[in-house]
Parts: C-alpha cells; sequence; structure tokens
C-alpha cells in the first residue's frame, strides 16, 4: 500500500469517542477555572480593560475578534469572559456538540489574547485544545447531548478518531520543543542538574521561600535531569502511543515498547511532574491544561475498563 | 479497538491533506526560536550573561578560541538571520495561526532566573517609606490577592527586565493611583524590584542570606 494511502487510512479509523469526550470535559474545566479565578480576583478590569477604563495598559490592537467586536471596552471584554465561561461549562456537560466549542474557543482566546503579559504558554495550549476540540466529535458520548439524543449517557458507536491523534502529536510536540529549548548549563548533561533547584527559588512562581529544598538538592538534581530527558525523548512517546494502538500488528520494536510499557512510563512521569508543579509552584492551569491530552494518550477500550474498575456500579 | 471503512473516500483524502497541513505547520512554528529573547539588553542581564559564560567554557573545552563577546556576536548573527529566515518560512502560514489559535511557542523555563527581581511597592507617610505590597510576603500584604495572582505573577517577571520600562512604568502608574486612594496620608508611592542573586544549595544550607540591590524604582507623588 502506498505511504500517502496508508496515512488516509490511518486518520480515517473509527473508534467510540470516549477519549475525546474526557478531554473536552477537562478542557471546559480548565477553561471555567481560569477565566473563573480572573473573575473571583476582581482582575478582569486590571487585566484587560484599556487604561482609559481602569486596566494598566492600552490596547490599541487587540485580537482579531476584539477588533470585530468594537475594540477593548469593557463590555466586550465582560461578554467575552462571560462567553468563556458559559462555553466552558457547556464543555463540561456535553451540551451544544462543537459549537460550544468554537465559542468557547474564540472567546478565550480574544479575552486572554488582550494582554499577553499576563498570560503564559498555557493560554496557548489550552487555545491549541479547544481548536481541536472544535474538530471532534466530542459529545457523542458522556454528555447531556448523548443523554438527550440515545436517553443514555454513554454511546459507543464508533467515531472519528483522527483528532485523538493531533491531541497526542499536540502535546507531545509541545513536552519535545520545550526541552529542546532548555539550554541552559544547569538543565543539559554536562552541567549539574540544577535547573529545579533554581527555578524554586524564582519569587515570581514558587508558592513559599523554598530554601529548604536545599536539603535535598541531590532529588531536585534527579528531578531535573529525568524531566529533561523526558522532554527531550517525548517523540517516543508518540510512537509508544501509536505501537500501543497498533499492538496486533507485527514488528520488534512495537512488542518490546508495549512489553516495557513505555507509553505508561512517560504518562506516569508526566504525572509526577505535574502534580509537583502544581503543589510547588503557581504556573496558573498549565498541570491541569496539560494533563487534560492525557485520556487522549488511550483508546476507548482502554479507558472504559479503567473506569469500569472505578466503577461503583459493577455489571454482573 | 478502532475500526476503519475498506475503502476509504474521496473526503478522507480532503481531511489527510488537511491533517498534514495542519502537523507541518504546528511543527515548523514550534521549532526552537530565540523570539522574545532577541533583546541585546536582556543579554546584559546578569543570568543571562553568566549562561553564555558557562557555554563559552563549554565550546572552548571543545576546541574552540573564542571570547565570551566573540561568541555572543556570533550567536547574535546567527539567531538574527535565523529569526529573519523563519518569518519568511511562516509568513504564509500567519493567517491559520491568527483564525484558528494553533499558535506554537513553548520556550518554559528555558534556563533558571539566577537574578529575578521581585517587586515592592511602599507609600511615604510623614516622610518615611512604608512597605505595603512585596512579593510572596506574609507580611506586607496589600492588594496580595490579586498582585499574587498567577496572570499578575506573568507580569511581575517581564517587568522585572529592562525592555519592558515602558510597561512597568504603566503598571506602577496604575498601582500608585489605586495606593494614594488607599492610604489617604501618603503623599507618594514608590514601585521598585529587589533584584538579587539566588542562593546556592551550600549557601542555603549554611543559612546566608540572600542580598541584592533596588532598580528600577519609579516615584509618584500625590
Amino acid at each position: 500500500m502506498r505511504l500517502v494511502d496508508r496515512f488516509v487510512r490511518f486518520f480515517d479509523q473509527r473508534e467510540p469517542a470516549t477519549p475525546l469526550a474526557l478531554v473536552r470535559i477537562l478542557l471546559g474545566l480548565t477553561t471555567v477555572l481560569t477565566i473563573g479565578s480572573v473573575v473571583i480576583h476582581g482582575l478582569v478590569p486590571v487585566l484587560w480593560f484599556d487604561i482609559a477604563d481602569g486596566g494598566y495598559r492600552s490596547h490599541p490592537q487587540g485580537p482579531w475578534l476584539v477588533q470585530l467586536l468594537g475594540g477593548v471596552r469593557p463590555d466586550v471584554v465582560w461578554r467575552l469572559v462571560a462567553l468563556s465561561l458559559i462555553g466552558g461549562t457547556a464543555m463540561i456537560a456535553g451540551v451544544g456538540g462543537r459549537f460550544a466549542a468554537l465559542v468557547t474557543a474564540l472567546s478565550f482566546r480574544a479575552v486572554t489574547g488582550i494582554n499577553s503579559h499576563t498570560g503564559g504558554s498555557y493560554d496557548l495550549l489550552l487555545s491549541n485544545a479547544l481548536f481541536l476540540a472544535v474538530l471532534a466529535p466530542t459529545t457523542r458520548t458522556l454528555s447531556v447531548d448523548c443523554k438527550l439524543r440515545t436517553g443514555s449517557w454513554t454511546d459507543d458507536t464508533p467515531q472519528h478518531s483522527w483528532v485523538r491523534w493531533l491531541f497526542v502529536y499536540q502535546i507531545v510536540l509541545t513536552y519535545w520543543t520545550t526541552g529542546l529549548q532548555k539550554v541552559s548549563s544547569h538543565w543539559t548533561p554536562g552541567g549539574d542538574f540544577s535547573a529545579l533547584y533554581y527555578i524554586l527559588q524564582q519569587p515570581s512562581w514558587h508558592r513559599a521561600d523554598m530554601r529548604w529544598i536545599a536539603s535535598a538538592f541531590p532529588l531536585t538534581q534527579l528531578g531535573t535531569a529525568t524531566s529533561w530527558f523526558w522532554e527531550i525523548l517525548a517523540p517516543l512517546w508518540l510512537l509508544a502511543v501509536y505501537y500501543a494502538a497498533t499492538r496486533e500488528r507485527e514488528g520488534r520494536a512495537r512488542r518490546w515498547f508495549n512489553r516495557l510499557y513505555v507509553r505508561e512510563i512517560f504518562a506516569i512521569l508526566g504525572v509526577v511532574f505535574h502534580v509537583a508543579i502544581h503543589v510547588f509552584m503557581n504556573v496558573g492551569p498549565f498541570s491541569l491544561v496539560s494533563l487534560a491530552f492525557y485520556p487522549a494518550l488511550y483508546s476507548h477500550e482502554e479507558l472504559s475498563r479503567v473506569i469500569r474498575r472505578f466503577s461503583p456500579v459493577r455489571s454482573a | 479497538m478502532a475500526t476503519s471503512p475498506s475503502k476509504p473516500g474521496a473526503w478522507a483524502y480532503v481531511r489527510a491533506a488537511f491533517i498534514a497541513f495542519h502537523l507541518v505547520a504546528i511543527s515548523l512554528m514550534a521549532m526552537p526560536a530565540p523570539g522574545g529573547g532577541m533583546s541585546r539588553s536582556a543579554w546584559k542581564d546578569p543570568t543571562v550573561q553568566a549562561e553564555f559564560r558557562a557555554w563559552t567554557d563549554r565550546v572552548n573545552a571543545m576546541g574552540a578560541d573564542v571570547t565570551q563577546q566573540e561568541f555572543e556576536d556570533r550567536l547574535w548573527d546567527f539567531a538574527t538571520g535565523f529569526m529573519k529566515a523563519r518569518t519568511k518560512v511562516l509568513a504564509p502560514l500567519g493567517p491559520y495561526f491568527k483564525y484558528t489559535g494553533a499558535k506554537q511557542s513553548w520556550r518554559m523555563f528555558v534556563a533558571p532566573h539566577r537574578f529575578p527581581a521581585r517587586l515592592e511597592f511602599r507609600v511615604r507617610i510623614d516622610g518615611d517609606w512604608q512597605t505595603i505590597y512585596r512579593a510572596r510576603s506574609d507580611e506586607y500584604t496589600w492588594l496580595g490577592t490579586e498582585l499574587d495572582h498567577d496572570r499578575m505573577r506573568s507580569a511581575q517577571f517581564r517587568y522585572g527586565w529592562s525592555q519592558y520600562a515602558g510597561t512597568y512604568r504603566r503598571f506602577s502608574d496604575h498601582y500608585a493611583a489605586r495606593a494614594l486612594e488607599d492610604y489617604p496620608d501618603a503623599d507618594a508611592f514608590m514601585s521598585v524590584f529587589y533584584k538579587y542573586r539566588t542562593l546556592s544549595p551550600e549557601e542555603a544550607r549554611s543559612g546566608m542570606d540572600i542580598e541584592g540591590r533596588y532598580i528600577s524604582a519609579r516615584v509618584v507623588n500625590r
């Protein structure tokens, strides 16, 4: 079979939309939490209003949607904030299909794009994820839409699964290219692997004074080396996810990847890193939005097995 | 298990073309680039200078013979050329990134900031400067829940760098107005960064205190 045909066939596959639904729920939750946190802290005017309306910056060039709506005016900003929250809530519940994801994606990107100084890579990653959610049939299962359509909360009818692979590619690309850019002598082999220790000393990001962690310096060195190699080797994770999804095929590398649980090792390390980041540092919703991609690493069957195992109602 | 129809239709080919385009576009944009780091003034920061020193030593240990200044200049030339080429390559993809939100930029913690800057606000009452806010302090907490929010942390991190001087000034003026309202007895407001070298593990274990200096002080009189 030609390479092009194999490519087309691979992305023409279908499976029940459970992984995509779980990603959707987590993305909605992340959107509500990050925008809601700004609202609760009373930060909407200072972050996103123009200097004339109570903000601290001028925003003559707002994002394209803000310009289209009339510019950075308080009423426009509040509408976008409200739409982000409504859209995010609709995504959690699974109401409105792709339209809810579209509204969330556009409004979130517009409002957070007003002041790029008060955001970070988490906004970018969430924007990317929301765009992918627009392309996917994420409310076909585990949603109010599903309940209304079928009478059941779940629907195992196979759906196109190509967007699941775009989610996997995106998160791997993010990890890999961030690793490639960690060129400091504190990160790279040949240095002293002290990057994490020193990052934890930065007042911008730590939750509390972290001088005490000097007594556990070797542990931070281990964390630095592990996270650097984990990021640099992230393309192997992509391969591992592919091999796990095609485990019925032949191939020595595939067999070894699956036997050594390479996909699971990468995922477990990722969860550990994100939890540690969240505990020790305040870098916004970065850990949450990153972990929102993780259900896409697994197939419907695998996730269903996990859900069944932890479900309080067991089938006979 | 995933299933696929026996023979993909024409629509499957169109979809595959879009997927290929998307993957190529985001991969190109995500490739490492200095981006906002292309600032000669930022390169003078002691954290960046320490990195240049370490890398100059490394390349010299591998047989090169360059001074730190030569290393910096060559890197600047290379980075300038690279960014020009990158801009050209990505230009046709601009509308795609703009309207889909698929922009990629993953420069996260490329190096620990060994000389961070901690924000402080003060007001002058009866001739005495009194600290009202200090980042991460439990003692000086005026507007603490607002200023310690993760989005404000991003802003404060940026405004400690010299290339953001203009916006930092407006940021200070904004909080000056609010502080002078909250402290009616104050006749002036000061915003300032305390820039210091973070302690090495050995220094921290020995109980040494951080030492630094105040920079970027901005005073606003009532």
